[in-house]
């Protein structure tokens, strides 16, 4: 679209929708007010109601809190197994996709606006049709897909249908996983490591700490096992990747290897753990592996290997192999996903079927395989009589489909899911469906002829053929927990692997690693502007996704930082900007998915590259040239290169350096004598927050959570190339060591909230003051914008409204009705011109403060949890009142590595931090 | 030439050849081509200064290159500098005035309106620079129904009643050198207009001995009081930087480095304002190449005041051993601002050095390159103060440079092309020159002759 800007269409967009937004009408029925108040529900009062989300098709325990019917947050549901009160970036960005203003809100047909009824008739005239041509040959594609209802009801049309197929396909699949355990031990199995229990992890190109459906709960596990006051010791983690992940940032000791050497490696341990196949370890690594098998047999019964979701089968195998001659601590379960076979064969025989045009209906659920698959997917899509997508959006591959269906978001929806380890749990809408859209039960249940079918009662259908007794009683607790208690896989007891044949890979000079990306996941929430704009972590880069190698292949391959280079392989041809990653291996080129929709909505279209054809090419070799430059790449601030002389901005101990420790670095700003005037709590709260540097993986939850709960906007590209974010949360990346030394830490930075704050004397208005309880408050509406406070502020965590961000903005959807909607009401939503700041979630501990004057008592320690606390998945924030010399906070401020970021400065503050420790293997750093 | 005579040329050995030479412009019909040249352009420059801020006001000053980590930015050097500038005439004429230094007296006209000028054009930019500038009255203290009072703690209060007390003391002291000049015009003014209009603004003026008397005797008073508003100014504007907590802005040398600073640019400026006039209005009996010697004697002192400066903070950031510091002023010798921050020593201090050669003092078209420069190194120290400072401090992670944006520089220029206009309209309305001070000098020139 050369003639139109990309700012323009979304101001046309943005205009046209505000203009049937605005045309409000009386509705049609008798409305009737709050004479009689509903029980429970006091006007200001949040409610909390247990659901959950899904990612990948796994469900994950959320708990909504709702505004009179509006839901604003989503938080981790500590019963829930896949979360335990943790969540990560797409549980918390999930409710800006339920108020997307893109979503779509009415079927589409052969006469653009459609109905229901109109699909429907289409619907069973091609039934009719195929009828009478020996069978209705239906075929569903949908993703993983894991609602028991929705298998139900599928069991029941296979059974009206006699040729009708289920297909599933996740773009970001198992298959390697599920394939490798087949291989160990000859039947579907998935793998479910207790890392809780582990004292010893080998990841083998994995990342468990990384972005996916189970990264609450494996980082909750982790961080289990990383306290260095805990008896029983600290978990020792060994990471072998190829590229940068969560994992090796956060491992023990971390080897840069490439896919092939990754193989090799694991090759050798196998030979140390016994596996006799008569190859010697590679003379490069001998020192390293036999320190890793040491202590992996060291610690056995307690030791494991995982394997990568890139990794090839064997390797898979070979892992489970290991892990059972470790008696690694690990259970297997049956697939909870009910469709046999692999993702890719299941999507070859649909695809198969669709070129030999033995399709009479296809109907997608939820997947978008026109841009994952590509554009021979559209084409195929229409070999079948009658095609139907069924989605959230109308994407790409509505647009390749006859019919396009909406769907409900699952926050919107009746239904049920499980999470990776089998648990069920009950998903309860938050509210009523916005646009007239259906959940896929409903769908199919519609086809099969229930011509009015309610999801409510579809959920309970399911659940009420146990004889579960009281069955109202049970329901009403499992809809209420969000669990449903006794449904998660039993570990089975399976045969010993066998070892399997694992060839070696073929060197190739350059190959290319790809995974989902950690913002934007596979692409489905490429419409998401609060994942658009979270920094990703390492590099930063926010709006887009760039092909990242090493800096001894951009020298060799002549490519500079952030110029275009072209990525060759096969047929798939990628040009994109180039980042140079040190710590990466050399030979490997990473690159992320999800980018470069073109259907996603104006949020999501035309940001970044599409690698998707490179996902079927992973491991194999390709070529890089470089290329003219094409458009910029964005990158927001939180990066540096730790300075030598600088370190004390992040400590890092190993355990035996800390056991030397004898008293706190900083000491708590309590106990440090001052004659500065300190704020003397007149109510007995001086709230503080400390953050364990040694527990944050970087997963970003905390900056999105922050964002939901305290209405922080987004502001797009062009203002993050003008360094304008407004994250009131940033998690610093500090990069230390050299080469294969080379160490990644990260540091969340809200406000400090210092006692003895520079932003305040400064403020000529007093916008910026001290409360009693010593929050270092910022009142918006005295602000004038002098942004004095900003300049003096030492952590520089102030961030300044430039334009009008929350308002008429086009990254802000314009501030579309459904996007006001998300805003929470008890934070104010900041004008243009005024500074804005963490407020350590005033609003929290205000309603804390009303809950307990009126029960007439303090406020207990945990009862006030600020959004980032909440969301973080390891527990690395803890905040309460200092001056309660029980809380949970004071403990950790007298710990050892306490420490306060710029103490020497003399600003006291209140938001300190634990530092960062390790715990290496004493043997390796001999040997290296 | 020695003694008075060096300041007066040929042409302006009467009192009455001096008086006419100053009214000509404003009472005989003469060409105005020139002017109306340069006010075209001092126009459009002035629009230029107009839309730019309407456009800060009206979408934002997300407008201006400022961001997250460097949220000041032109707004605020440019205030900086022309305080500075503003500074200089108040500093000339009073000072002078009271070391009765006769060479201000064809001089400190124009030096004081540069200075009303300065300093209003000055005001403008802490307002302009506000999110949101609708509400800078809430600097004043006053009476509200919240009881809320400013923040006396804090630097911009301060500076605001700094700048408040020297704009209204310039404009009376201004004002006050301005009554027997205005008289004379009344009286040349050849229309009823004219007689009326200046009969009105020179009180009733009659060159009555007691007029002159009380006159003196307050227009010293005066000056008196305001050599010490002059350093107060200006080293409250250095306060801004000082009192807080940032590396490079947290010293104690800012007050006095920022009042020398300004008195170097304010000379600077005058020496290109008062070549203007010499050229414009053949002010060149009344303007001599002395005037220049002395400014040129004046800018060489202040540079090397500043060179002692620099040298004092390389010192102190090195000696203080101060990590942050020393990295800060590593970062400003050889970091992202590194061919600025030396291009502004160059323009600081080491071009001024030309003076100390009496034949570049007293050459017109060089001194007048050199002020020209000064003003840019000026400038450039003003916004890197800014810049540096913010670009580079304690969080590296937040480090970032700052992207000047179109609006910026449009701003800055139209500041400019503001007070030409200004300036322009000045010498065209009042006399240019101290028509009395230069009489003074006439007389006791012929006393000292027949001494």
């Amino acid at each position: 679209m050369p003639s139109l800007s990309r700012r323009d269409a979304l101001h046309l967009l943005a205009s046209s929708v505000a203009a049937t937004m605005a045309s409000c009408t009386q509705p049609t029925n008798e409305i009737i007010p709050y004479v009689n108040m509903p029980e429970r529900l006091i006007p200001g009062e949040p409610l909390k109601f247990a659901t959950s989300v899904a990612l990948a098709g796994y469900g994950r325990g959320t708990i909504g809190i709702t505004y009179e019917g509006r839901p604003t947050k989503l938080e981790g549901n500590p019963l829930h197994p896949a979360s335990l009160g943790g969540s990560d970036v797409f549980m918390e960005a999930d409710i800006l996709d339920l108020y997307d203003p893109a979503r779509s809100r009415a079927p589409r047909g052969p006469s653009m606006v459609n109905s229901w009824d109109e699909f429907l008739q289409a619907f069973e005239a091609a039934r009719a049709h195929a009828v009478g041509n020996g069978g209705f040959r239906l075929r569903v594609l949908s993703g993983r897909i894991t609602s028991p209802t929705f298998v139900r009801l599928w069991q029941a049309l296979a059974r009206g249908f006699p040729a009708a197929r289920w297909h599933r396909y996740e773009p970001v699949d198992d298959d390697s996983e599920t394939q490798g355990l087949k291989l160990a031990f000859s039947r579907p199995m998935l793998a479910r490591p207790r890392i809780s229990d582990a004292n010893v992890v080998l990841c083998l190109g994995a990342d468990p700490l990384g972005p996916g459906p189970e990264q609450p709960a494996l980082a909750r596990a982790f961080s289990t096992r990383r306290n260095s006051e805990k008896p029983g010791g600290m978990l020792r983690l060994y990471a072998c990747e190829s590229a940068w992940t969560l994992t090796g940032a956060n491992a023990d000791h971390r080897l840069v290897l490439a896919p092939a050497a990754i193989c090799d490696f694991a090759l050798a341990v196998a030979a140390r753990l016994g596996a006799d196949d008569g190859s010697s370890p590679s003379l490069a690594f001998k020192k390293e592996v036999e320190a890793v098998s040491d202590d992996l047999l060291a610690h056995r019964g307690h030791a494991m290997v995982l394997a990568g979701r890139t990794q090839p089968p064997e390797l898979h195998a070979l892992a489970a192999w290991m892990n059972a001659r470790l008696g690694a601590p690990i259970d297997y379960i049956e697939p909870v996903d009910t469709v046999p076979g692999t993702h890719a064969g299941s999507l070859a025989a649909l695809e198969h079927d669709l070129e030999s045009g033995a399709v009479d209906a296809l109907v997608i659920i939820g997947a978008n395989p026109a841009y994952d698959r590509g554009v021979e997917f559209s084409h195929m899509i229409g070999r079948a009589r009658l095609s139907a997508h069924m989605g959230l959006y109308a994407d790409e591959t509505a647009r390749a489909c006859r019919w396009h269906l909406p769907m409900s978001h699952i926050l919107e929806s009746w239904s049920d899911i499980r999470g990776p380890d089998g648990t069920a749990s009950i998903v309860q809408p938050l509210i009523m469906p916005l646009y007239d859209s259906r959940t896929p039960e409903a769908l199919l249940a519609l086809v099969t002829g229930n011509r009015s079918p309610r999801d409510y009662d579809l959920v309970r259908q399911t659940w009420n053929r146990g004889g579960n007794g009281d069955f109202e009683s049970w329901w009403r607790g499992a809809v209420e927990r969000g669990v449903i208690e006794g449904t998660g896989a039993k570990p089975v007891t399976v045969s010993a692997p066998s070892l399997p044949q694992v060839k070696p890979a073929g060197p190739g000079r350059l190959v290319v690693t790809t995974g989902p990306d950690p913002s934007i996941w596979d692409g489905r929430y490429a419409n998401n502007a609060w994942l658009q704009e979270c920094p990703k972590p390492f590099t930063m880069e926010v709006w887009g996704n760039a092909i990242e190698v090493s800096p001894e292949d951009a020298k060799e391959f002549g490519i500079a930082d952030s110029k275009y280079a072209r990525l060759t392989c096969g047929l798939a041809v990628v040009d994109a900007p180039v980042r140079i990653r040190s710590g990466q291996a050399k030979g490997v080129v990473a690159v992320t998915l999800g980018y470069g929709r073109v259907a996603a909505g104006p949020i999501g279209d035309g940001v970044g590259f599409n690698a998707w054809p490179l996902w079927a090419r992973r491991n194999e070799p390709v070529s890089l040239s470089p290329i003219d430059s094409g458009p910029a790449t964005h990158t927001t601030f939180g990066h540096a290169v730790l300075d030598e002389a600088d370190d004390k901005l992040f400590p890092r101990f190993t355990l035996a350096e800390l056991a030397k420790l004898r008293r706190p670095i900083t000491r708590p700003e309590s106990s440090e004598p001052t004659l500065l005037h300190t704020p003397q709590p007149d109510d007995g709260y001086a709230w503080a927050m400390v953050i364990d540097n040694g527990l944050c993986i970087g997963c970003n939850a905390c900056v999105v959570s922050c964002m939901a709960e305290n209405n922080v906007p987004v502001v797009g590209p062009d203002e993050i190339d003008r360094h304008r974010d407004m994250h009131w949360l940033r998690v610093d990346t500090y990069q230390s060591g050299e080469a294969a030394g080379l160490r990644i830490g990260f540091e969340p930075v809200p406000c400090m909230h210092c006692e003895d704050a520079p932003c305040e004397p400064v403020c000529p208005v007093e916008a910026s003051i001290h409360d009693t309880e010593g929050l270092n408050v910022q009142v918006y509406n005295r602000c004038i914008g002098t942004r004095f406070c900003e300049s003096n502020c030492p952590y520089k965590v102030r961030r300044f409204n430039w334009f009008d961000y929350a308002g008429y903005q086009a990254y802000a959807d314009m501030n579309a009705g459904t996007i006001s909607a998300q805003r929470n009401p008890d934070v104010t939503v900041r004008a243009r011109g005024v500074m804005e700041k963490c407020t350590y979630c005033v609003q929290r501990i205000t309603r804390a403060r009303r809950g307990a004057e009126r029960e007439k008592r303090m406020i207990r320690d945990g009862e006030v949890v600020t959004a980032c606390q909440a969301a973080c998945p390891t527990g690395a924030i803890s905040f309460g009142n200092r001056d309660d010399k029980h809380s949970h906070v004071v403990a950790q401020k007298s710990r050892g590595q306490h420490f306060a970021l710029l103490a020497s400065l003399g600003t006291r503050p209140r938001t300190t931090y634990l530092a960062h420790v390790s715990n290496p293997n004493p043997v390796w750093d001999k040997t290296s | 030439m020695s003694g008075l005579a060096r300041w007066l040329g040929s042409g302006a050995e009467s009192c009455s050849r001096s008086n006419a030479l100053v009214l000509d412009p404003l009472v005989a019909r003469r060409s105005w081509r020139a002017w109306w040249i340069a006010i075209t352009i001092a126009f459009l420059w002035t629009v230029t200064f107009g839309v730019t801020i309407a456009l800060v006001l009206s979408i934002g000053i997300g407008e201006l290159g400022n961001n997250t980590t460097v949220v000041w930015g032109f707004p605020i050097a440019n205030y900086v500098w022309w305080i500075g500038i503003g500074n200089a005439g108040t500093l000339i004429s009073a000072m002078l005035l009271i070391t009765r230094q006769h060479w201000r007296a064809s001089i400190n006209r124009s030096a004081e309106a540069m200075t009303l000028m300065a300093v209003s054009i000055a005001g403008l930019f802490p307002i302009i620079h506000l999110g949101r500038p609708l509400y800078f009255l809430w600097l004043l203290p006053y009476p509200n129904e919240m009881g809320i009072w400013p923040q006396w703690r804090s630097a911009l209060i301060w500076d605001f009643w700094a700048i408040l007390s020297y704009l209204l003391f310039s404009i009376i002291f201004w004002y006050t050198g301005l009554i027997p000049d205005l008289a004379v015009v009344r009286d040349a003014a050849r229309t009823r207009f004219g007689r009326l209009f200046y009969g009105s603004l020179c009180f009733g003026w009659r060159n009555s001995a007691r007029h002159w008397r009380i006159h003196q005797r307050f227009y010293y008073t005066m000056a008196g009081l305001a050599v010490p508003l002059v350093c107060s100014v200006h080293s409250i504007v250095g306060l801004d930087f000082a009192a807080s907590l940032m590396p490079g802005w947290e010293e104690g040398i800012f007050p006095p480095y920022f009042v020398v600073g300004a008195m170097f640019s304010g000379f600077a400026m005058v020496a290109v304002l008062i070549a203007g006039l010499r050229w414009g209005f053949g002010f060149a009996p009344i303007i001599t190449e002395k005037h220049f010697d002395m400014i040129g004697r004046m800018m060489l002192l202040a540079s090397l005041v500043l060179g002692l400066t620099y040298l004092t903070e390389w010192f102190t950031a090195w000696y203080s051993g101060d990590y942050a510091e020393r990295r800060f002023t590593i970062y400003e010798m050889v970091g992202r601002y590194a061919p600025e921050y030396w291009l502004m020593i160059c323009c600081n201090v080491i071009f001024p050095q030309a003076f100390w050669w009496r034949a570049v003092r007293q050459n017109i078209p060089v001194s007048l390159v050199i002020a020209v420069l000064v003003n840019v190194g000026m400038w450039l120290e003003r916004i890197l103060i800014v810049w540096t400072t913010l670009s580079h401090s304690y969080s590296p992670t937040m480090w970032t440079a700052f992207l000047s944006t179109a609006v910026d520089w449009a701003m800055l220029g139209g500041s400019l092309g503001f007070f030409a206009f200004l300036y322009l309209c000045f010498v065209r309305i009042v006399p240019a020159a101290t028509m009395f001070e230069v009489r003074e000098l006439v007389h006791e020139r012929r006393q000292e002759l027949k001494a």
